[in-house]
C-alpha cells in the first residue's frame, strides 16, 4: 500500500494511510501513516462500529492536515476491541 | 490444495499473532526507499476533496476479480464510484481475512464514513471515485505496479479533482 501511497504523492496530492504493520511502513517510507495495533483485515476497526471507523477517519484526516515531517508515523495507541469510542 | 490450506493457515496466524507480521517485516524483503515524496497541505480538509484508495481487495461484483492463481499476485486496479450501493461491491483477496469487512465493506473502505463527514461540512467533498488494488504484490508484478498501475490511478485521482486521498491496506 505504501508503494502506492507514494505513487499518489509523487503527483502532487497530499495521502496519509492506515499501517498495520508498522516495521514494513518503516522501510517503504510513505509520506504519512496513522499506526494502530489491530488484527490484518480491519484496518478501520470492526463491523458496524461506527463511532470506531469514524474516530479512525477523522483521525487520520487530522494527521494530514498537522503533520510536517516526511515519513512521519502517528499512533494513537488504540487497543483493540478494549478502547471505548464515545 | 495444500497450498490453499497452508495460506488459510498463515491467514489466521498472521491475524492472531502481530508480531509474527513484525518477524516477517524484519525477514522479508521491500523496495527500501530513502526518499519520501511529499505534496504540501496546501488547504484544510473540511475544503477539499477527498478520496479513498484501499488494497484490500476490494471491487465492483460487475468486475472481474483480481487474479488469485498468480503467486506474485495481481498488479491491476478496480474503480468504483464513491455512491455506489455497498451491497454491489465483493473482495478478491485470499490473503487475509475479510469476514468482517464482507458484513461491512467499512472495516476497509470507509466509503458511508467519509460521506457522512462531508455532509457534516467536516470534508469538503467525497471525490467521484474510489480505487482498489489486490495488496499481494510481489516479484514481476512489482514493476508493473510502481511503473503502470500506480501512477495510472494517481492521474485518475489528480482527473477525479482529488486534493486529499486517504488509504487502506488489507
Amino acid at each position: 500500500m505504501g508503494l502506492i501511497q507514494r505513487a499518489v504523492e509523487s503527483a502532487g496530492i497530499p495521502t496519509i494511510g492506515i499501517t498495520l504493520q508498522k516495521e514494513v511502513t518503516r522501510r517503504v517510507k510513505p509520506p504519512r501513516a496513522l499506526y494502530l495495533r489491530y488484527p490484518f483485515g480491519h484496518p478501520m476497526g470492526e463491523a458496524f462500529a461506527v463511532r470506531q471507523q469514524r474516530a479512525i477517519l477523522l483521525a487520520a484526516l487530522r494527521a494530514l492536515e498537522t503533520l510536517t515531517e516526511p515519513g512521519a508515523i502517528v499512533a494513537p495507541g488504540w487497543a483493540w476491541r478494549r478502547h471505548r469510542f464515545d | 490444495m495444500l497450498r490453499e490450506v497452508g495460506n488459510a493457515v498463515a491467514v489466521q496466524l498472521f491475524k492472531r499473532l502481530p508480531w509474527l507480521a513484525e518477524h516477517w517485516a524484519r525477514h522479508h524483503r521491500f523496495v527500501e526507499a530513502t526518499a519520501v515524496p511529499w505534496a504540501r497541505v496546501t488547504k484544510p480538509v473540511k475544503e477539499s476533496v477527498t478520496a479513498l484508495v484501499t488494497t484490500a481487495g476490494v471491487h465492483l461484483d460487475s468486475d472481474p476479480p483480481f487474479d488469485m492463481s498468480d503467486p506474485e499476485g495481481d498488479p491491476s486496479f478496480r474503480e468504483m464510484p464513491s455512491d455506489v450501493d455497498p451491497r454491489r461491491l465483493t473482495i478478491t483477496h485470499n490473503y487475509y481475512d475479510h469476514a468482517a469487512a464482507d458484513r461491512d465493506i467499512n472495516v476497509v473502505l470507509p466509503l458511508g464514513r467519509l460521506r457522512e463527514l462531508a455532509d457534516e461540512g467536516q470534508v469538503g467533498a467525497v471525490a467521484p471515485h474510489a480505487y482498489s488494488f489486490m495488496g499481494h504484490i510481489d516479484g514481476r508484478h512489482l514493476r508493473t505496479l510502481l511503473e503502470e498501475t500506480a501512477p495510472a490511478v494517481a492521474d485518475r485521482l489528480r482527473a477525479d479533482g482529488a486534493e486529499a486521498v486517504f488509504l487502506t491496506p488489507a
